[in-house]
């Protein structure tokens, strides 16, 4: 054991120095600075708990309304996620490189996205006119939760397919066909043996697909609208340290959202036995 | 009869399913590239790339920077990968769970509060940090495990039998590993390639916080500034798609040459 770990500390050195001098330390600065006033760091610290005090009342609208739609849209990505996962695995072999394949492209990033989401809705826009002749105004569907959430839960998908998936390969396929052999019908054996037994990735992929979006920014400023776009805990973050100065503040929601995130995490982590995204 | 006829709806069901969600899912990229190519004259469409040609040259300024960034970026990344990779799978010892864990800590935060860290501590740690190699830092910390993950995925399925063939033959432990090891692990090793320059290409939030400070803008910035002042004109939906086209050609290419087998199991199923 000792001999092993002589070797492999120079090996894993370099990599524990990269990530301590950027990660731990930048992660640390930023949970000291959220214990100062405003801007005061940059000059004379005043400590102060206040921040975590007044975040609550100040940014109540902004947390329930990042918790609301990065929540649904976790809830519709497992929904979609879970049959898409199951038939990949079990049913198709022609293509399935493919549509592996497609699962990269929202990793490309939220901006685009979001700004593809936002043409096709805006007046002009190849759904636009679908819209007027249905009656229902462009910009009210543009700038709307229903935009916002279907943008996140495009964001996430390969996530919400991966944790599933991952689950579904983890079942051996001799349970299932012990249920059939046993009188089950193929629903009954999907409900009393493989969704039970895939319950551990539904609800990881569910996490993962919630904590990514917590932290979403281009989907909701460029598809919530003028309301919804400004009151998401990731815009005021933004807005509240580099734009106002009040960098006590935003680096006490910044930490908010860290914990979150990282109890989430642990629990992705307890559940897939420590399979990570 | 009835059997195989049930069987074939079956199947079409399941390929209609995973082509509706692949769809829902391309729609962004293929509206995006509609709005620059495709153009009306007096009600008839038809294919025109002069949109590109309106993209400034500013843009590509920043498609440099931003590739720059990338691909500095991935070799920091297997540089550092490989070596910890390789001890995580060939080494026993106490905390190994902790140290992955560690290392792959950037991963549960948050972009947005990430990047903010980073103004912090290129503010008041690391000076010498703030601009182009600030970027370079962030990225290379915050896509690492993409290497690192696609790595030890590699490592694990080598068989040590290898290794401890060439040390018999009289090979020593740094030969063994740099003409049989990585050969070998390679092709595994180019999937985390591949994800780290995708992803750090495109790469907007840890960048949108850190463009202040160190004073580099990268393409996906450029695309966000003129999406905010010029809305849906056909060259910000042209900038838009170069870094997407760039990177699905890198995917396209990876999986004509290797196909997905490298990639599953550490960001595909």
């Amino acid at each position: 054991m000792r001999g092993g770990q002589a070797k492999a500390v120079p090996l894993l050195a370099p990599a524990l120095i990269l990530q301590t001098l950027f990660f731990l330390i930048p992660i640390s600065m930023i949970f000291i600075v959220s214990f100062t006033s405003k801007d005061t760091f940059f000059f004379e610290p005043k400590y102060t708990f206040d921040n975590f005090v007044r975040m609550f009342r100040i940014y109540r609208i902004d947390f329930q309304n990042t918790l609301f739609v990065a929540g649904l849209a976790g809830v519709i990505d497992v929904v979609l996620a879970y049959p898409f996962a199951y038939i990949l695995l079990r049913h198709v072999r022609r293509f399935s490189d493919i549509f592996r394949a497609i699962m990269i492209i929202p990793l490309f990033g939220e901006l685009y996205i979001a700004y593809g989401l936002f043409y096709l809705i805006l007046p002009g826009g190849p759904v636009a006119n679908l819209l007027e002749l249905l009656g229902v105004p462009a910009l009210q569907v543009l700038y709307s939760l229903p935009m916002t959430i279907l943008g996140m839960t495009i964001y996430t998908f390969p996530f919400a397919v991966y944790n599933i998936g991952i689950s579904l390969q983890g079942i051996d396929r001799a349970l299932e066909e012990a249920a059939l052999c046993l009188g089950a019908s193929r629903a009954g054996a999907f409900l009393r043996v493989i969704l039970p037994l895939s319950l551990p990735g539904l609800i990881s992929g569910w996490l993962i697909s919630f904590g990514w979006n917590l932290g979403a920014f281009a989907i909701p400023v460029l598809l919530g609208g003028p309301i919804l776009g400004s009151r998401v805990l990731s815009v005021q973050i933004w807005t509240t340290s580099l734009v106002t100065s009040d960098f006590g503040m935003g680096a006490a929601l910044g930490v908010v959202i860290v914990l979150a995130t990282v109890a989430i995490f642990y629990v992705v982590l307890k559940l897939t036995r420590g399979v990570l995204v | 009869m009835k059997h195989k006829s049930r069987a074939r709806l079956s199947n079409g069901l399941h390929y209609f399913y995973l082509i509706a969600v692949c769809s829902l899912i391309l729609l962004p990229l293929a509206i995006t590239l509609y709005r620059a190519i495709v153009v009306e004259d007096q009600g008839r469409l038809s294919i025109s790339f002069d949109a590109y040609k309106m993209i400034s040259e500013a843009f590509w300024d920043k498609v440099g920077v931003s590739l720059s960034i990338s691909v500095l970026t991935v070799v920091i990344d297997v540089l550092v990968s490989i070596p910890a990779a390789y001890a995580i799978v060939k080494y026993n010892f106490p905390g190994k769970r902790i140290i992955l864990t560690y290392l792959n800590g950037v991963w549960y935060v948050p972009g947005i509060s990430y990047g903010l860290s980073l103004v912090l501590a290129y503010f008041f740690v690391f000076k010498f940090l703030l601009g182009f190699w600030g970027f370079v830092a962030a990225y290379s910390t915050g896509f690492m495990l993409l290497t690192l993950m696609t790595s030890i995925v590699a490592f694990r399925g080598l068989d040590p039998v290898y290794e401890e063939a060439a040390r018999c033959m009289g090979a020593g432990r740094l030969t063994a590993f740099a003409r049989v090891i990585l050969p070998l692990v390679g092709p595994g090793v180019t999937a985390g390639v591949l994800l780290v320059l995708v992803l750090s290409l495109n790469e907007f939030i840890t960048a949108l916080l850190l463009t202040g400070p160190t004073r580099i803008s990268t393409a996906p910035l450029h695309v966000f500034a003129d999406i905010r002042h010029a809305g849906i004109r056909p060259f910000v939906a042209a900038e838009a798609t170069v870094l997407q086209l760039v990177s699905l050609t890198a995917v396209v290419a990876y999986l004509k040459l290797f196909g997905s087998r490298y990639l599953r199991g550490t960001i595909l199923i």
